[in-house]
């Protein structure tokens, strides 16, 4: 096992802490006080108000003695939610950003949340969710003891670039100080660091129903860092996510130190192994994600020196946090109402990779417009393109209403993907689909919307086809 | 006759959907042979007759892979480009085809294959995001796109650009002269990706691929109801914002 480099108590956590500090202190505290007592939020609020008071104030803030921090492009919520659990159930006092924001201010907020009023630390243990674009102005001076990656694949195009940018950012803020807990699978993410950091991995085993041969549009480590002769996939679940050799010059993906074996169809357990020692664990949630980023977690707490048995019992007391997901019968047909981020072509392809793997007769009503970001400078259309819109091509699919201002885009962008322009139908309106689909010879209907709709489009296309069905059968 | 389309380095050019520039090319031409030449294998065009060749966005470090493996070839690159054969290079791509390409916070300036005499600047920390509207002599409809770059590209007016823009920046947020244009060679830093978004322009490239007035464009009436629609939007001042103007 990876040595955890424990920080030196009262070195940086106390002597820098002075009166300008205590002061960022004590007027955070006050403003988020004042944001409670008038019903605001604004999580970010006290730390953007304590950071201009005292510009260093996330080097010099009395913290607690393991501050992580946990980041990626997907499951950073969910895996910093399910550490800080984790960390609770084992008695220790956790600060984390759960419920606030991810970026420095939040960051800041969160660590002056967990200080006295005399600026001693609370707490025992920080779980800190960062933006990985925030990095650069949160890692310098925060020095995390361990950071988690869960994973980094393609995200916003406007924001994010692409992931070997992302992985640059994350390497250039490391300190060498931090242990880093990295997804095995994932080889840019495997990436992070240099040899000065300790780096412990996790993946999850293949369950040998893989396929070995990359698709879609967004394989972003098809070629050997080493020697850009192609790579040879021995299993590929996603995007990148797999695992990789090089035939010619003998590079390969990390082997994991932490893993998590498929599941036992008889007894519905699933091997964690952490160097080489197994405990046998049942899960909440077995979807991939879910087990991904149980590994994280696991792998955290191996790398903090807790026991295998003690790991095997908390990661199966863990219970990701409600998805912003639906699957109901009505009226004999599965209604399924899918968050589907646009402008992230990977959770858009994985959404509509769910709608496949739905066995039966299928419509879909999608309605994943993100116009919105023109309120953020400039509306970019290119994501459609770097999403798997093949997946609605599929036979199973009969129909596919789309609404919005952008429908025109989506109908090129599902024709161009195969999808028969007979079975695209366009509607200005983003709910009018629910009124008309027919719901006769129907197994079931896919409701997809974006955050910024989710009430005026998710919530009203459920409902109307909720009515809708639930009349049929009365 | 069969065309030859040859897209260079699919395996680490495939940034931004752009590569749907080819998959509408090759629906447009079914019958074109479509070559996907690999970061380590010859290009096709070095030896033989290709009719377009294509290169898609690229990474930071894909730029100075490309530079490297283009580099033994700039001479044939030179005279393909003279002889009139038709070249698309889309979004950072054109780059590598300049004299440098410098970005500080990566610490390099490398010198590029050396085909045109412009040089990029990369700020890893000032990514431009922006639309595009202007005038492409081959089309009388008005060119319509999308910026998301972390470059800009210098040069002298002189050296002739793929589009003028109405809205929006050019090469740099200086100039109205967007990307670069020499015979057929068009090198854009639109994505989007830009044939699809331009049913126009495809016809004009299909026109000039096929030697026919009346190429066939794949989804046509589609391609155009979305051309349409963002054109609309285009024209209305509203969607447009004060960093997409270029400065005097």
């Amino acid at each position: 096992m990876t040595e955890l480099t424990v920080p030196v108590p009262g070195d940086r956590h106390g002597p820098r802490f002075g009166l300008r500090a205590l002061a960022a202190v004590w007027i955070g505290k006050c403003a988020g006080l004042a944001l409670r007592l008038l019903g605001r939020e604004g999580t970010h609020v006290p730390g953007r108000i304590a950071l201009w008071v005292c510009p260093d104030l996330l080097s010099s803030i009395a913290r607690p003695d393991t501050v992580i921090v946990v980041t990626g492009t997907n499951g950073k919520t969910t895996t910093t939610n399910l550490l800080a659990d984790a960390l609770g159930t084992l008695g220790k006092r956790v600060s984390s950003n759960r419920a606030g924001s991810n970026l420095r201010d939040g960051i800041v907020a969160t660590l002056i949340g967990g200080v006295s009023l005399t600026g001693r630390c609370r707490n025992d243990v920080a779980v800190l969710e960062m933006d990985e674009r925030s990095a650069l102005r949160v890692l310098p001076q925060l020095a995390p003891d361990i950071l988690v990656c869960t994973n980094l694949t393609r995200d916003s195009i406007k924001r994010n670039a692409h992931p070997e940018f992302i992985a640059w950012v994350l390497s250039s803020a490391l300190s060498p100080t931090t242990a880093l807990v990295l997804n095995s699978d994932d080889l840019i993410t495997a990436s992070l660091g240099s040899d000065s950091n300790n780096r412990v991995f996790y993946g999850v085993d293949p369950t040998g129903d893989e396929s070995r041969e990359p698709s879609g549009s967004a394989v972003d480590a098809a070629i050997c860092p080493r020697c850009d002769e192609p790579l040879e996939w021995l299993f590929w679940r996603f995007n990148h996510i797999g695992s990789v050799r090089c035939r010619a010059c003998g590079f390969a993906s990390e082997k994991p130190d932490t893993r998590v074996s498929p599941i036992d169809s008889t007894t519905g357990l699933r091997s964690l192994v952490i160097n080489s020692e197994s405990v046998s664990v049942r899960l909440a949630n077995e979807s991939l994600v879910n087990v991904y980023n149980v590994a994280a977690v696991a792998a955290t707490l191996d790398l903090l020196r807790v026991a295998l048995g003690t790991i095997g019992s908390v990661v199966e007391s863990l219970t990701p946090p409600p998805s912003r997901f639906a699957d109901e019968m009505v009226g004999g047909v599965r209604l399924v109402r899918l968050l589907t981020k646009g402008l992230v072509g990977v959770a858009v392809s994985r959404a509509f990779a769910h709608i496949l793997s739905v066995p039966g007769r299928k419509v879909v009503l999608l309605a994943v417009d993100e116009t919105t970001d023109r309120f953020d400078g400039v509306e970019n259309t290119a994501w459609t393109y770097d999403a798997d819109y093949e997946y609605l091509a599929d036979p199973s699919i009969s129909a596919i209403y789309v609404g919005g201002v952008r429908r025109h885009d989506q109908a090129l962008r599902l024709a161009m993907a195969g999808v028969d322009p007979a079975r695209i139908v366009l509607n200005e309106s983003e709910t009018r689909g629910a009124d008309v689909v027919p719901l006769e010879g129907v197994d079931a209907i896919f409701n997809l919307h974006s955050n910024h709709n989710a009430a005026a489009t998710g919530d009203v296309v459920h409902g109307k086809l909720r009515t809708r069905l639930m009349e049929k059968i009365s | 006759m069969t065309l030859t389309i040859e897209m260079l380095f699919p395996e680490i050019a495939n940034l931004y959907g752009d590569n749907a520039n080819i998959d509408f090319l090759s629906r447009c031409l079914p019958k074109a042979s479509i070559v996907r030449t690999g970061l380590n294998e010859t290009p096709a065009f070095a030896s033989g007759k290709v009719d377009l060749v294509y290169l898609g966005p690229l990474t930071e470090r894909g730029q100075l892979r490309a530079i490297k493996r283009l580099i033994p070839h700039r001479d044939r690159i030179n005279q393909l480009i003279e002889s009139g054969t038709h070249f698309l290079f889309t979004h950072n791509a054109m780059e590598i085809l300049g004299s440098r390409i410098t970005n500080a916070e990566m610490d390099y300036d490398e010198a590029g294959v050396g085909i045109f005499d412009f040089s990029t600047e990369v700020g890893m920390f000032e990514r431009y995001t922006g639309k595009v509207m202007g005038a492409f002599e081959g089309v009388s409809q008005p060119i319509v796109g999308y910026k998301s770059q972390f470059s800009m590209v210098s040069s002298s007016p002189e050296i002739p650009g793929f589009m003028t823009t109405t809205r929006g920046i050019g090469r740099n947020p200086t100039t109205h002269v967007e990307g670069v244009r020499r015979h057929n060679f068009i090198g854009t830093s639109l994505i989007g990706p830009v044939l699809l978004m331009n049913p126009h322009l495809a016809q004009w490239l299909l026109s000039s691929l096929v030697l026919s007035p009346t190429p066939e464009i794949a989804l046509r009436d589609m391609a155009v109801a979305a051309y349409d629609a963002r054109l609309r939007e285009f024209h209305d001042d509203r969607t447009w914002s004060s960093f997409e103007r270029v400065s005097s």
